[in-house]
């Protein structure tokens, strides 16, 4: 079982080289920031307070130094360190994809939830490896600025050295009911920031109905919850900053009369004085940083173990991994089938049969499309193709064979000819398909004819024109086995006629399953079976069926 | 086809000084409060420019071997940090309530002048661009209001003190400070001139992964069934790849922003040094002059550079206010209509036509007479301008020839308010608002009690399975809640319908989507919605005609045939045809 340490593991590893370039470089960096302020100190010990003016540019000379290194430690730092995050950062949004679209399915996550375990996930557990550079970076610096403290003097270094830890324990504990104040006042706003959108997004049909004024009105109220919870939070926020700068202020004074004293007394050099100041204001940095690695490090765990769970989920299908082989006559045959409104279905078509299957409940036919696809499988029964069962055979070479489309199916982003062209057979002829599907008609209707831009799967397209491009795109992939399911509900009763007839032209002699209840399809294949309360009560001709089954007529007709 | 292409008018963004109007208009009010937090913070800075004179004080103390007079200064280093403390919470408080309030008012107009305007005018600019100002807009408004502006406001008062606190040491400090300058200000336009179309790339860059994501993830079934998987996965590396080159991009624009940066800090600390050593040598002012100044300057490093880095924030705040101001002003004035109230639900067109483009007429010339309580159903093959009729009917979109009369009142002479109060459109557009089912019900009539909204689920045969979800009427729905089928939310759309209770109901739904089985129970909704006005109904299925009392058969932007369904039939004309089409199998 993959867990969510190993993720983060497995992705701190492949970047093992980068994070620790990166943190040689950033200790480069805090190495310089800290040099800066004892620089200062000696330039004006050395030259300043002697008149030295040999020593000046020597030390200013240093100083220019110290900077160069600091600036470029940085700016490599920081690239080496951004590569190190968005190469593992690749590799975590590719593998939950993959999972997403895995042939054997399962982890049933809405889309949404899967985006965001592919994006925000992704990038909290990858900034794992931007962090931890800086976290190694900064415990050197810590280091440096106590070893030049405790050089200057043990009791002033021991102050500073000891007084840092609880002062940033004090701001820590100042700012905790901050942030989880912060947290609720952040969903507030983001609550009306979705309102407004949602609002916005419904705009029609707020529009169309009159309810200008009622959405107003509930916007408003939103907008001032909002506000109000900000409100509160403000004081908090401004309180905070001011104490931040009470605590630092005098944190700082205690130093200077501690370190006056000794630089009086001739313990310390003053410009030691000076640099002391200074690195007790710079030690206040690394030793930040470490607070914010800590919860940063807590949340890209957390993500890591939701990615860990979605690439660790089962697989909604599981066994087969047998190709399909040789060329697929195209006979399917289900045997008790049962799962949800299936209660032991048995039907048999043969190879080259068009048939269609008029299923009552809903719930059911989806149900038995599911099985097809091999989407999930039942949970008794056998469904086989040419005499092989589905669960021995590999998925994807399944789908190869036996291919389902939905109603609702999806286009892609690309063109129209671009969605149609996705799996074509070269058997497939798109003079044929077109004016079969009536894909033509929809091509005379968009802008730039086939070569129109698809966008939003597909919703950019009305949903009779969706319809025909996802029926067209079917045929065209010209499979041993088609199995379609309400390809005509969106289109006119003439269009759907038209088509009726040109898919029984167009899959002659090729296994065809039609799962519909619309008379005009099933007046178009040789034999309809018809399902009722989990099972099959009737197979005939649509005629026969319409003639002789009262419950037959009355789920086909309005 | 049957929507106007969007984006032909897009939306305006307004002027910088018409900007500028509009947020000084919304300060005004709250200038007091505006004042005294200018106040406050200002006092802060200058507080906080003791610090290095006090420290320098102490050095020059102890370098004299004064130790008697340190605790002195080192007391009043405590009392500034805490006059800068109580000043900066004070300032704090002040600036951020006031800008919240403003930040209030700006998104609430904005949403308000979104609802009132024209749909046409939402249409022909496209409702994108819209979503993308509510949502992205405001955030970045909102986002330097919250955080760059304090921070920005504080930093530019401490640099600016700082140069005086300079000065007064000794104004060649000043001067020596100001070498930093010119780098400064030659590294902050390089930046300006990079991060506005880098940050805008990265925003384009990361909606596409998004979408290309929920594409993938939404169609998985899809993307199964044609065994597409790797090929949307090299899609989503491309996506992946581009954002993530933008990121390295950004890093590297951002380095060596800093990286310039560095070296005017240096330039300016060593002209300081420099000038230290100078004056101490000519003995015109002390080693702890010297040291102050050194430090003043150190400790500007950081002012500097966050208000550099936050001009870009800045930058993009103020395009984004812009877009909102832009919409803002573009809310039309109240109703010009002549207070005329339809007397019924009677409706009467005369020779309509419509383009969408010009030279590209999807209605060529309608005449209608409907009665009052009739319903009418629009039949023809899609691109024959029924949808387009019903808008014009719903006075959504004003025809560009011709005149339509709503139980006589010219529809050019009805306020938006009473069109709206006689007039309901219900289009394919399903859109269920989050929030509580009962919520999204009430935005059609917010005074309806509970039984009205039960009774009107119940119309549209909605009332079993909304009483069965799982906090009834008062679970969520919509984005983030609970997902209601697509029958199920034009259900709800047809219940909106009952609640408002209008004269007249243009109905132009989904059926499409639902499914055969679904057509059916939307249909059965649908007749019981219209139950009692006048109904015009795009019919998509042939039994919706049959039930009409009045059949009208477009094709290409006229009408062909009228009559009722039973005389078309007898004629033997198009509608017979399309009739014979829908019912042979049915036989």
């Amino acid at each position: 079982m993959l867990t969510g340490r190993a993720v983060l593991r497995r992705s701190m590893r492949a970047q093992r080289g980068r994070i620790l370039a990166a943190a040689a470089l950033f200790t480069g960096y805090q190495a310089g920031e800290a040099a800066v302020p004892i620089l200062i100190g000696v330039v004006i010990d050395r030259a300043v307070a002697t008149g030295d003016a040999g020593a000046l540019p020597v030390w200013l000379g240093l100083l220019a130094a110290a900077f160069a290194g600091l600036s470029l430690c940085w700016r490599f730092g920081m690239r080496v360190g951004t590569l190190a995050g968005v190469r593992a950062d690749r590799e975590l949004r590719l593998a939950v994809a993959a999972r997403a679209l895995d042939a054997r399915g399962g982890g049933a996550l809405l889309p949404g939830e899967a985006v965001s375990v592919a994006t925000a996930d992704a990038r909290r557990t990858a900034t794992v490896n931007f962090l931890v550079p800086h976290g190694i970076a900064a415990a050197v610096g810590i280091t440096v600025a106590g070893a030049a403290l405790l050089a200057f003097s043990v009791p002033l270094g021991l102050l500073i050295l000891l007084g840092t830890p609880p002062l940033l324990l004090v701001v820590r504990l100042l700012s905790a009911p901050l942030e989880r104040r912060g947290a609720a006042q952040q969903e507030r706003a983001a609550q009306a920031a979705g309102v407004a959108a949602d609002l916005v997004r419904g705009v029609r049909v707020v529009k169309g109905i009159g309810a200008e004024a009622a959405a107003m009105a509930r916007y408003r109220r939103t907008s001032r919850e909002s506000l109000d919870a900000t409100l509160h939070t403000t004081r908090a926020e401004a309180g905070y900053s001011g104490a931040v700068i009470v605590v630092n202020g005098l944190f700082l004074a205690l130093v200077a009369l501690v370190g006056g004293r000794l630089a009086a007394s001739g313990e310390i050099t003053v410009g030691q004085l000076v640099s002391a100041v200074g690195l007790a204001q710079f030690l206040l940095a690394p030793l930040g940083t470490f607070g914010e690695i800590t919860a940063a490090l807590a949340a890209g765990r957390a993500s890591a173990a939701r990615i860990a769970g979605v690439l660790a989920a089962p697989a909604a299908v599981t066994g087969g991994d047998d190709e399909v082989t040789g060329p697929v006559s195209g006979e399917l045959v289900l045997t008790g089938v049962r799962g949800p409104g299936l209660s032991g279905v048995d039907i048999r078509v043969a190879a080259g049969e068009s048939v269609g299957v008029v299923v009552t409940d809903p719930a059911a036919a989806t149900a038995l499309l599911r099985y097809l696809n091999r989407e999930a499988d039942p949970e008794s029964g056998h469904i086989g193709l040419d005499g092989v069962g589905f669960g021995s055979l590999d998925p994807a070479a399944l789908r190869a064979a036996v291919l389902v489309s939905p109603h609702d199916a999806d286009l892609f982003e690309g063109s129209v000819e671009e969605n149609l062209s996705v799996r074509a057979s070269p058997t497939a002829d798109l003079a044929r398909v077109a004016p079969a599907t009536r894909v033509d008609q929809v091509a005379e209707a968009l802008p730039a004819g086939l070569a129109s831009a698809v966008t939003e799967r597909g919703r950019s397209l009305s949903g009779g024109q969706r319809q025909r491009v996802a029926l067209a795109r079917a045929l065209l992939a010209d499979p041993p086995v088609l199995v379609l399911h309400d390809p005509t509900t969106a289109v006119d009763a003439v269009t759907e006629a038209g088509i009726a007839a040109g898919l029984r032209e167009l899959r002659a002699g090729r296994t065809t399953v039609l799962l519909t209840s619309s008379p005009a399809l099933l007046a178009e294949v040789d034999r309809v079976v018809f399902v009722d309360r989990g099972s099959v009560v009737a197979t005939g001709t649509h005629a026969r069926l319409m003639a002789q089954n009262p419950g037959y007529r009355e789920a086909v007709l309005t | 086809m049957s929507t106007p292409p969007p984006g032909n008018a897009p939306l305006p963004i307004a002027a910088p000084e018409r900007t500028r109007k509009l947020v000084w208009a919304l300060l005004r009010p709250h200038r007091t409060q505006a004042v005294l937090a200018a106040v406050a913070l200002l006092g802060a800075a200058g507080l906080s420019l003791l610090t290095a004179p006090l420290l320098g004080g102490v050095v020059d103390l102890a370098a004299s071997r004064n130790t008697g007079a340190i605790t002195g200064r080192v007391v009043l280093l405590a009392l500034a940090a805490l006059g800068q403390g109580g000043l900066a919470f004070g300032g704090l408080v002040l600036a951020s309530r006031l800008g919240e309030r403003v930040l209030a008012e700006l998104r609430e107009g904005f949403v308000d002048s979104v609802l009132a305007l024209p749909l046409e005018r939402i249409e022909e600019g496209g409702s994108g661009d819209l979503t993308s100002r509510v949502t992205e807009d405001v955030a970045a408004v909102s986002e330097a209001v919250r955080q760059a502006f304090p921070t920005f406001v504080q930093s530019a008062l401490v640099i600016g003190l700082t140069l005086f606190g300079l000065l007064a040491l000794d104004w060649r400090f000043a001067a020596a400070a100001l070498v930093a300058v010119p780098i400064q200000v030659a590294t902050a336009r390089w930046y300006l001139r990079r991060s506005g179309p880098l940050y805008a790339a990265q925003r384009v860059a990361a909606a596409g992964e998004q979408q290309q994501l929920l594409d993938s993830f939404g169609g998985a079934a899809t993307v199964r069934a044609f065994r597409l998987a790797e090929d949307h996965v090299a899609a989503v590396g491309r996506r992946v790849d581009t954002t993530n080159g933008l990121v390295v991009e950004v890093t590297r624009t951002q380095t060596r922003f800093f990286g310039r940066l560095n070296s005017a800090e240096l330039l300016g600390l060593a002209a300081v040094l420099g000038m230290g050593f100078v004056l101490v040598d000519a003995r015109l002012v002390t080693i702890g002059a010297a040291s102050a100044a050194a430090l003043y300057f150190a400790n500007l490093f950081g002012p500097v550079n966050s208000v550099l880095f936050l001009l870009d924030t800045l930058q993009s705040a103020t395009a984004g206010l812009a877009r909102l101001v832009g919409v803002i002003d573009e809310r039309p004035r109240a109703g010009a209509g002549t207070g005329a109230v339809p007397a019924d639900g009677s409706v009467k067109a005369v020779g309509l036509r419509h383009a969408y483009v010009a030279g590209h007429e999807v209605l060529r010339g309608v005449d209608l007479d409907i009665p009052a309580g009739s319903t009418v159903a629009l039949v023809g093959a899609s691109g024959g301008g029924k949808s387009t009729l019903a808008k014009l009917i719903a006075g959504i979109h004003r025809p560009t020839a011709g005149s339509v009369h709503l139980g006589g009142v010219a529809l050019a002479d009805l306020d938006p308010v009473a069109l709206r109060e006689a007039v309901v459109l219900v289009t394919q557009e399903v859109h269920t608002f989050a929030g509580t089912l009962a919520e999204d019900l009430a935005l059609a009539a917010p005074g309806a009690d509970a039984d009205a909204v039960r009774g009107a689920l119940a119309t549209v045969g909605a009332l079993d399975w909304a009483l069965a979800l799982p906090d009834g009427l008062d679970t969520r729905v919509g984005a983030g809640g609970h997902e209601l089928t697509v029958v199920q939310a034009q259900q709800v759309a047809l219940a909106r319908l009952v609640l408002a209770d209008p004269a007249l109901a243009i109905l132009d739904e989904a059926t499409a989507e639902a499914g055969s089985s679904g057509a059916r129970v939307l249909e059965t909704a649908a007749a019981e919605a219209l139950r009692g006005r006048t109904g015009i109904v795009v019919a998509h299925r042939l039994s919706q005609a049959a039930a009409a009392d009045l059949v009208l058969v477009l094709d290409r932007g006229q009408v062909v045939e009228q009559g009722h369904h039973d005389t078309l039939v007898a004629a033997g004309g198009r509608y017979a045809r399309l009739w014979a089409a829908w019912s042979t199998d049915r036989a």
